[in-house]
């Protein structure tokens, strides 16, 4: 008898249907994968499961018997845990009082937590201290203390929400191996992930979905890897070139460049000159240390490296939203270290953050307001705003970028993440002068047709002399993009690989550190 | 003489330090968890009405303290449904709260007891306790106090242990600093959220009792005068810790009472800039020591359950 | 998260107006009717109480100038509250910003302006209440950009802190307070200069209905178009929802953040200078008293429209009227009042949950 059955689950969001007639059962011992591209339905169907969500319509069994929690709390209790996509560990707390979090008896005992934590390190391996706050911990760490936290009650069914994006390639490893381990002791895994390389290492079996439906469910044994992409996209491999390479993550089939995507042999004279960042953080702890870099006109130079080594700061520093601690930034000979977001604009330098909410956009502000949130005094007359000549503008720069909504009227918040990249993409490329641009982590959360569009213009930019940076945490991305990529590792870059010597094994070992080029 | 008014100010600085040390010690539990209550204040007044007419109509003093703390929470229940289950802004909602506690005790003082009344109503009488007055100076304003002055200390103990030692505790932080966590952990955010608003409100019934019927033995208008935004700004200066808290209100209680002490001293300091000396600290408090760090993370952010 | 259906986003909208107007409507009547229910359970007869309402607001014609004049002060505050909530600043401190404008602008009415040419001899005492208002309400913006200083608790201590202020200047003999004569020895100062007095609007049939009224009605235009229409209510509005992305969107955030506070802070300074200058003429230790949330409830009222507070302010204008009248006529405590204004904050604000509802998945 299945562990988990699932009989037409149904979850609608406003008008927008997430999940669309779901059935599936899941065996008991077996690592099942979910697959399928952003907004296809994954990590709704996972919250479904855990209660953070309550299906519209269907019905869930676990064990034979009726599944419908109403929150965390009741999956708790049936013995389904999670590991989410974004951590849910309380950042200024200890690892003991996490893992005390929500099943300990009326007093804290701290003591019980930590001789579960050692039984559990040695049938796992997983090590960790327990008085280490959270927030002194790496990514991989954290990710081993969620692992630990679900481990702890001895549960039925283990459900990993794409845990790999924040890893190492040896950290993935070693997740793989604990789910083969859980699997083996009887117990289920659902596994979600759009990285097909990883699905052929550890699943038993496969679900594929897309826009909310079951595609089709496969055994891997025997599976043909072309045919899981082509359910995934819907459409056929061949025609999205590098660019479902890169989104997909087809383990070892690195795509050969076509002339198109390869820049000007050498590149012209330096735009972006970096040398000697250093940054430390509010608490002392060094982010960037003595990172020196250099872009020249017409390139792509991409930058690697496992998350939290650094990109983040670089790119506040970049845009003016982070003052560094030492070294000098100059842009196309102008010295902007430490300038203002708007010094650092005029010296022709267009930004495309890496939290788009946060930093790129407004979003209850109109697409118009935001295509012109740098250049709010253009449309005006004697302080008052001229909002038909603004919504004028608008429309044309959303034709020439192919911005779709159905008004520059509408907010921000009801574009699909795609059109607002576009639109971000769309402000930061129309700037005058642009000398150089920053893409950090351009195409998260991007469905396929969007992050082509977005290479598209990254590699026009590139055509049209530009200087590119591209920090991004998908190896993939940044072969089929960069002319050249330098790796990051505490905070400076540990090695260079040029155009034409890209290789996988050389990044993934300089990305952790091991290795020096 | 002057070891003798120093013994009145001491004494007077303790007493009013006691509503705020109740107020702030609850407050300082519910911020933990992420639910400001601008309402203090408004609780506060509230049971200070409530546990004088109480005291007046049965003449116990017991009652009155009862009956002002089940007002107070009541207020701290309607403050929780508001800002827990609907998701209001908790300082307009808290303001409301405010506007609805001044109008209301004063409208039905002025109907119950007259626009004008002083009858003093019963109230606690002071412990005197032998083994306290013998420490010297600081002695005999220790050992005059009421029975609730030493619970309010006691109140902090306890509120220092739930949050250290207790489930509920660490549930009072996790949902204060990251509900999403929490509620993935198998916490209850709204129920953790619920029960430190209720606990505020208990507290601040005690403290508003405390000001009427073991501090004044009467009821005045508006007779809180901001002690409820002065608890606020204490967990606030005492960065969300209990002790450091409890300094505070210390310091904002002598301040006050200085009023006392500065004429019988001769100093030539006009009594009104000693009034709003205590505001003009916790300003400065809140402005100049308070870094953004030490703050709950979910400090009035209401929380929706999303993917 | 986001709604990824345009559709669905303009049909939220759709429906988002109506509510915008008929919560505060609905609150405020249910609010009145728990109001008259409160003076009914008093055993106090309604129709007398409300006869009594009703003459203290627009018995007459100088009731209904005194009610007007009233909401003038009242519309200033909430433009004020509507200013800053522009850029996602709550201020609650109307009280110690209308204080402050009415001491400063009664030291300027004593001390100087008095003998200044016609005209003048007003302009510069509001002039100086309102500057003193928006330092007030500015040391707010100040704290909240330089230190991070929730501007809730700030605006409050600040009230707190000008009232013994205001207190100070009319119990010193050295500061404001009029000399002691054998008449009165009240802390409170001199009567102002007439000149410094505001202008009647109708000087003849005894209303006392000022130009303060003009004022306001020139405040409303021009805060109507600053945050409708102008560049600056856009930045206002961006650095609010966003500071980050506003910052690198090139907006200097704390300046925007003092500049919101300081104007909001100068209009509760200059509605406490027309309260001094239109129609008490002396300063008293509570002149400003309930002010403060009058006007922030009239801001909260208005929904951020300019024309929400015209119409919350007039109400609120005449409720205070008629309750003062309906206390002293009645003998029904004014209180009620009151009780009414937290009802509606309430009401009003614990259904921000209908009106803000968002689309989430």
């Amino acid at each position: 008898m299945a562990l988990l059955e699932l009989s037409g689950l149904t979850k609608r969001f406003g008008a927008f249907t997430a999940l669309d007639d779901i059935s599936l059962l899941i065996e008991r011992g077996e690592v099942h994968c979910l697959l399928g591209e952003n907004g296809a339905g994954k990590s709704t169907l996972c919250n479904l499961v855990f209660g953070v969500h309550r299906p519209d319509a269907g019905t869930m069994t676990l064990g034979g018997e009726p599944f419908d929690p109403r929150g965390p709390a009741e999956a708790l209790q049936r013995g389904v845990v999670m590991v989410h996509q974004h951590f849910s560990l309380v950042p200024n707390m200890t690892v003991a009082e996490n893992l005390m979090l929500g099943r300990a008896s009326a007093v804290l005992k701290p003591q019980d937590i930590i001789v579960r934590m050692e039984q559990l390190a040695a049938e796992y391996g997983l090590e960790i201290d327990p008085e280490a706050r959270i927030d002194e911990l790496s990514v991989g760490e954290r990710q081993r203390v969620e692992i630990i936290k679900c481990l702890l009650g001895d549960p039925q069914l283990l459900v990993l929400d794409e845990p790999t994006a924040v890893l190492q390639p040896d950290e993935i490893d070693a997740l793989l191996a604990i789910c083969r381990q859980v699997a083996l002791r009887g117990k289920s895994v659902i596994l979600v992930t759009h990285k097909l390389g990883e699905i052929s290492r550890v699943a038993d079996r496969t679900t594929v979905l897309r826009q909310g439906r079951i595609i089709e469910t496969v055994a891997m044994e025997g599976a043909d890897i072309r045919s899981l992409v082509r359910s995934m996209v819907g459409r056929d491999v061949q025609s999205a070139g590098s660019v479902l390479a890169a989104a997909v993550d087809i383990e070892g089939k690195t795509p050969a460049k076509s002339s198109s995507d390869v820049g000007p042999t050498s590149p012209g004279e330096a735009v972006l000159q970096i040398s000697d960042l250093v940054y430390r953080d509010p608490h002392g702890v060094p982010r960037l240390d003595g990172l020196s870099l250099t872009v020249g006109t017409g390139e792509i130079v991409g930058i690697a490296g496992v998350e939290g080594n650094g990109q983040t700061e670089l790119g506040l520093i970049l845009a003016g939203l982070a003052a560094p601690s030492g070294g000098a930034i100059v842009v196309g000979g102008t010295q902007v270290t430490g300038c203002t977001p708007q010094e650092i604009t005029d010296a022709g330098v267009g930004i495309v953050p890496e939290d788009r909410h946060a930093v790129a956009c407004i979003k209850e502000l109109s697409v118009a307001e935001n295509l012109y949130l740098g250049a709010i005094g253009k449309f005006s007359r004697f302080g008052l705003l001229d909002k038909s000549a603004r919504r004028k503008a608008a429309e044309t720069m959303m034709r020439d970028f192919d911005v779709r909504a159905s008004s520059p009227d509408v907010s921000m918040a009801s574009l699909s993440g795609g059109n607002q990249q576009k639109a971000v993409l769309a402000r930061e490329l129309s700037l005058d002068p642009l000398v150089f641009l920053l893409a950090a982590q351009p195409t998260r959360g991007l469905d396929v047709g969007a992050i082509e569009a977005v290479y598209n213009r990254i590699r026009a930019a590139r055509d049209d002399g530009l200087g590119v940076l591209l920090i991004s945490s998908e190896l993939e991305e940044l072969m089929a993009v960069s002319d050249r990529i330098a790796v990051i590792y505490r905070g400076k870059l540990v090695g260079e690989l040029a155009a034409g010597s890209f290789s996988r094994e050389a990044i993934g070992a300089m990305m952790s550190g091991h290795a020096h080029v | 003489m002057i070891d003798e008014q120093m013994a009145v100010f001491i004494g007077s600085g303790l007493r009013l330090a006691v509503p705020i040390i109740f107020a702030a010690t609850g407050e300082m539990l519910s911020e933990r968890a992420g639910v400001l209550n601008l309402s203090l204040d408004g609780m506060m007044l509230m049971s200070a009405f409530t546990a004088a007419l109480a005291s007046w109509a049965t003449g116990s003093p017991l009652i009155g303290v009862a009956a002002g703390v089940l007002v107070a929470t009541a207020v701290a229940g309607a403050q929780a449904v508001l800002s827990v289950t609907l998701r209001a802004n908790q300082l307009v909602v808290g303001i409301g709260f405010n506007i609805l506690a001044l109008g209301s005790t004063t409208f039905l003082y002025r109907e119950i007891f007259g626009p004008l009344s002083r009858d003093p109503i019963p109230g606690f009488a002071q412990l005197n306790l032998p083994w306290l007055a013998h420490i010297p100076v600081i002695g005999p304003a220790l050992a005059n106090q009421t029975g609730l002055a030493y619970v309010s200390i006691l109140m902090v103990v306890v509120t220092w242990l739930i949050l250290k030692y207790t489930s509920f505790g660490l549930a009072v932080r996790a949902v204060g600093e990251d509900p999403r966590a929490a509620d993935k952990a198998g916490i209850s955010v709204a129920r953790t959220r619920y029960l430190g608003v209720l606990y505020a409100g208990i507290l601040a019934g005690l403290g508003g009792a405390f000001m009427s019927v073991a501090d004044s033995n009467t009821f005045t208008e508006n007779m809180t005068k901001g002690a409820g935004y002065l608890a606020i700004t204490a967990v606030i200066f005492g960065g969300w810790n209990p002790w450091y808290t409890l300094a505070a209100c210390l310091l904002f209680g002598f301040a006050t009472a200085l009023q006392f002490l500065a004429p019988a001293l001769q100093l030539d300091v006009p009594v009104a800039l000693l009034l709003l000396l205590p505001y003009l600290l916790a300003l400065v408090a809140i402005a100049g020591f308070v870094g953004k760090s030490r703050q709950p993370s979910a400090l009035t952010i209401p929380f929706e359950r999303g993917g | 998260m986001v709604m990824k259906n345009p559709k669905l986003a303009q049909g939220t909208r759709r429906k988002l107006v109506p509510l915008q107007v008929l919560v505060p409507v609905v609150s405020t009547v249910i609010a009145l009717g728990i109001g008259l229910l409160i003076i009914a359970a008093t055993g106090a007869s309604v129709v007398e109480a409300i006869e009594a309402f009703w003459d203290g607001m627009a018995g007459s014609d100088f009731n209904i100038g005194a009610s007007i004049n009233r909401a003038i002060s009242l519309a200033l505050v909430g433009l004020g509250f509507i200013f800053a909530s522009r850029a996602n600043l709550t201020n609650v401190g109307g009280e110690g910003q209308i204080a402050m404008g009415g001491m400063f602008a009664t030291a300027a009415a004593l001390h100087g302006a008095g003998g200044l040419p016609l005209g003048l001899a007003f302009i510069v005492p509001l002039a100086v209440g309102t500057v003193a208002g928006a330092v007030w309400g500015g040391l707010a913006g100040f704290l909240k950009a330089a230190r991070g200083t929730n501007e809730v608790i700030s605006t409050l201590l600040l009230s707190f802190i000008a009232l013994p202020l205001v207190y100070w200047s009319v119990e010193s003999f050295h500061l404001l307070r009029k000399p002691i004569s054998d008449v009165s020895s009240l802390p409170e100062s001199a009567e102002i200069p007439d000149t410094t007095k505001l202008p009647l609007l109708f000087p003849d049939n005894g209303s006392p209905l000022h130009i303060g009224l003009l004022i306001a009605a020139i405040a409303v235009v021009v805060v109507w178009l600053v945050l409708k229409h102008s560049t600056l209510g856009l930045r206002l509005r961006a650095v609010g929802l966003n500071a980050t992305a506003s910052r690198r969107a090139g907006m200097r955030t704390s300046f925007y953040v003092i500049l919101a506070m300081t104007v909001s802070g100068g209009l509760g300074g200059l509605g406490g200078a027309i309260m001094i200058l239109g129609q008490q003429f002396y300063l008293t230790s509570d002149f400003s008293s309930g002010y403060g949330f009058d006007g922030l409830v009239v801001g909260l009222l208005s929904r951020g429209s300019a024309v929400g507070v015209v119409i919350g302010a007039l109400l609120f204008g005449f409720l205070r009227s008629g309750s003062i009248n309906m206390e002293i006529s009645a003998h029904v405590p004014s209180a009620v009042v009151l009780i009414c204004q937290g009802l509606i904050v309430i009401v009003i604000a614990g259904s921000a949950i209908l009106t803000n509802r968002k689309v989430t998945r």
